[in-house]
């Protein structure tokens, strides 16, 4: 009784990621099997002309959660080493468990603030046509992955040794060298999957970034280019899911969008496991 | 004990799965407001009733009246060939309304003049050939050119008159907007933006302004849309279902009832009568 | 002298504050916000004013978040201690690294993807239509990989003399998982479930097409019933919102979420046997 509850329960979990991935292929089938893989370099997203380029939403997504980590991870490990180095230690753990407790703030809620907080100051300071940029998603972004890599980089700097400190301060290196000789290339795996674990995050979130992103499939001009309106992925399923017709093309397209997001996020995964398969 | 307790729970959660009279609604931000305040009404006057009203926009309704999720649907816009196709008239498409779709700018603009356009200059402020609003007699500002996604029932009124196709593209677009309400507060939060609306979200903030048409500038008032004279017009609809049950009828007649053509006005449209 | 200022202390304290003031000013901007908005009527009331998206009180979208946040941990808990059990009395080391690899990857996967499965799955082909209960399967898809992993930690947490002990006086794999493990870890397995139902508050993405309508709902009268939560509703607001009374609402909202989530993250911590860092 119990081992068929415990088999079918670990079956159950086993068949998700193959349920998972099943469903997507066979709803996102009819658009790979009519335009091949070419509309996924395309740049043309107009689907009532059966146009379903997915650049534009590729690289808006990559390149908002680039700049979102490239903001978030030096700001990030240094609030963790300041927290360990330099906070007097009757402060450390309430600065942590208020960095736990943002970590679980909900997305929508930083969607809120950075449509009515951060999309008209970007507009004010930088006198923009409109402040619903690749700017402010790659910046409400890295907000919200900061506590995570915070809190999971003060977890690797703290499993360094301490009797490894300590050799190095009897040697007589200074503060910094310790810091950048022992304590940051230890700790490195830790933030490497730390930055891994808020990569995934960031790429999946949906809410926060179609509220200020802009929404347009067109990619900026410039490449490099933040300061104008984008499109993500994950903006594109959330506004248009509710009109695509089941089983239209457009659809089919939508859903090749979400697979297009879970190959990503895997890929992801198998990064930071890599060491699994050795 | 603790597997029992968890089955006890899951049992009582599931006992109560079938719903006494139930009728949802959704679709076309535009039409929300009639019905959302009708459903307000309703249901102080059919307290076993359970009445949900949700938006989505009207390709929305479409996609969930032919499958089934909803009783009625909202739309604001004639069906396309291939929504008539899916339907296979098993559905019926009543009028409970009149709108204009309004070309709306930010108050600054409206204020240094710009009051009135053609259909040729809004047209070329979307294919993106006039990109300043000095170039129509504005301030030396950029355009924020506000765009609608593509199945919402305003754009498509709006590409037909303005652009001439109603999926035509709109090269010209800064950002793209779902609602009526995210559109309005997107014009209002700005002071260089267009953007196309229905009438009933005018306010102080966001202006409509004029058409030009044979020289006379045709504001979308009351009167000029009753008169047919304000081009960007519509009937706003919604889909009942051929089997719909008694309950759903009863509340389609409410709509088209003396009352329901009260709300029509309160909420800033025109009856269809 | 230990307070001497060292440059490159300094330095790291400059990197450290913003990443430490900036999310610690949002929270007290939501606080702020919505402090002035929130009151026991606004709570526990639900009626509807007259205006889109006005209304005096959020009881009805609070219940619906709640809702939809337990039934999803009930659902997801059984399967989750299933998986758990599996991992932790299979002694095929091989078969636990693939379990364990396919968590990770389940955890990665974006809400959004989950959110486009439940559409197919529970709401297109099991006709289930936009319901609490699509949304709690759903909700539950997005929980499981965190509740397994916490469950397989709170179980080998037990020390394995107790194991080997009640394995030499001869008691069956049932009752030692019956009477030894879960009666020694439950603890934790609750803690498990306070966090996961913290996590699901805080997700929007799969809930907004499979399970919630904008008005109209003030108890979901069953399980097919379709329902209105705190998330959604602040989503609406923030995109559609136009009277200041709307965004009002929309940032009462916010601080209620925060606050029912930090509620149940600090239980949990109470309850938490080790006690954590604090």
């Amino acid at each position: 009784m119990l081992r068929l509850f415990i088999h079918s329960s670990a079956w159950l979990s086993f068949s998700g990621l193959l349920l998972l991935s099943g469903f997507l292929l066979y709803a996102s089938w009819p658009i790979f099997s009519e335009q091949g893989l070419y509309f996924i370099a395309e740049s043309e997203w107009y689907p009532y002309e059966d146009l379903f380029g997915m650049l534009p939403a590729l690289f808006g997504s990559l390149l908002s959660v680039g700049v979102a980590l490239l903001i978030a991870l030096p700001l990030g490990v240094a609030a963790a080493l300041f927290n360990i180095e330099i906070v007097p230690s009757c402060l450390q753990p309430w600065l942590r468990l208020l960095m736990e407790l943002m970590a679980g703030i909900p997305s929508v809620v930083y969607g809120l603030m950075g449509l009515w907080l951060l999309v008209p100051f970007l507009e004010q300071q930088l006198d923009l046509l409109t402040g619903r940029t690749l700017l402010a998603a790659a910046l409400l972004l890295s907000v919200m992955v900061l506590p995570t890599i915070m809190v999971l980089s003060e977890d690797a700097l703290r499993k360094v040794a301490d009797d490894q400190r300590q050799r190095a301060n009897a040697l007589g290196l200074s503060w910094w060298a310790v810091v950048q000789r022992i304590l940051l290339p230890q700790a490195w795996p830790g933030i490497r999957l730390a930055t891994l674990l808020s990569l995934g995050r960031a790429m999946g979130e949906t809410v926060a970034v179609m509220l200020v992103i802009g929404s347009i499939d067109r990619l900026p001009e410039p490449l490099y280019n933040l300061l104008q309106p984008a499109q993500s992925l994950t903006s594109r399923i959330g506004r248009e899911m509710g009109e695509a017709s089941v089983g239209s093309p457009h659809w089919s397209a939508l859903m090749s969008s979400g697979l297009l997001l879970m190959l990503m996020s895997v890929a992801v995964v198998l990064l930071s496991q890599r060491r699994w398969f050795k | 004990m603790r597997r029992l307790l968890f089955i006890l729970l899951l049992s009582s959660l599931s006992l109560p799965t079938y719903a006494a009279e139930r009728l949802r609604i959704a679709g076309s931000t535009t039409v929300l407001p009639i019905v959302a305040e009708a459903a307000k009404l309703y249901r102080q006057l059919h307290s076993g009733l359970t009445l949900t009203v949700s938006g989505g926009g009207s390709g929305v309704s479409v996609a969930s009246v032919n499958r089934g999720h909803i009783e009625v649907g909202m739309i604001s816009r004639p069906l396309t060939e291939r929504e008539q196709q899916q339907l296979q008239g098993r559905v019926q498409v009543i009028p409970i309304a009149r709108d204009a779709v309004a070309i709306a700018v930010s108050r600054v603009v409206y204020e240094h003049g710009v009051t009135q356009l053609t259909r040729q200059q809004i047209a070329a402020i979307y294919r993106g050939e006039i990109t300043n609003w000095r170039e129509v007699g504005g301030p030396d500002s950029p355009i924020l050119v506000i765009d609608k996604e593509p199945s919402r029932g305003t754009r498509h009124v709006f590409a037909k008159v303005v652009l001439g196709d109603e999926w035509a593209r709109a090269p010209g677009a800064s950002i793209v907007t779902g609602s009526n309400n995210e559109g309005q507060s997107a014009i209002a939060n700005s002071d260089k933006a267009i953007g196309m609306l229905s009438t009933a979200w005018l306010n102080k903030q966001v202006l409509a302004i004029a058409i030009m048409q044979n020289g006379k500038a045709i504001t979308p008032s009351q009167g000029n849309v009753s008169a047919g004279l304000y081009p960007i017009q519509r009937t706003l609809d919604i889909l009942l279902p051929n089997n719909h049950s008694e309950t759903t009828g009863a509340f389609v007649e409410f709509l088209r009832s003396e009352q329901g053509g009260d709300i029509v006005r309160q909420v800033g449209y025109l009856p269809v009568q | 002298m230990k307070w001497t200022i060292h440059p490159a202390k300094l330095l790291l304290t400059l990197v450290a504050l913003p990443a430490l003031l900036i999310p610690a000013l949002a929270l007290g901007y939501i606080v702020y916000q919505g402090g002035a908005v929130i009151s026991w009527q606004f709570i526990s009331t639900s009626a509807e004013l007259s205006g889109f998206g006005a209304s005096s009180g959020v009881f009805s979208q609070l219940a619906g978040s709640l809702l939809l946040a337990v039934g999803a941990c009930i659902v997801a808990t059984p399967v989750a201690l299933g998986t758990a059990l599996f991992y932790q009395l299979s002694n095929n080391s091989r078969l636990c690294h693939h379990l364990e690899l396919l968590i990770y990857l389940l955890q990665a996967v974006p809400p959004i993807v989950y959110g486009l499965f439940g559409l197919i799955l529970f709401v297109q082909i099991f006709s289930l239509g936009v319901s609490l209960i699509a949304g709690m399967l759903v909700l539950a898809m997005v929980l499981l990989p965190m509740l397994t992993l916490n469950n397989i930690t709170s179980l080998q947490r037990i020390a394995i003399e107790q194991t080997d002990a009640a394995r030499a006086l001869g008691l069956t794999e049932s009752a030692l998982v019956l009477r030894v493990w879960l009666r020694q870890s439950r603890r934790e397995l609750i803690t498990g479930q306070l966090l996961a139902i913290a996590r699901a508050l805080s997700e929007t993405a799969p809930i907004l097409f499979t399970a919630t309508v904008f008005s109209g709902v003030v108890w979901p009268d069953s399980l097919l019933s379709p329902v209105t939560t705190l998330q959604t509703h602040i989503f609406y607001l923030a995109q559609e919102g136009n009277h200041p009374q709307s965004i009002d609402v929309a940032w009462g909202s916010a601080l209620v979420l925060v606050i029912t989530i930090v509620l149940f993250s600090l239980l949990a911590r109470a309850l938490k046997p080790s006690g954590g860092n604090l």
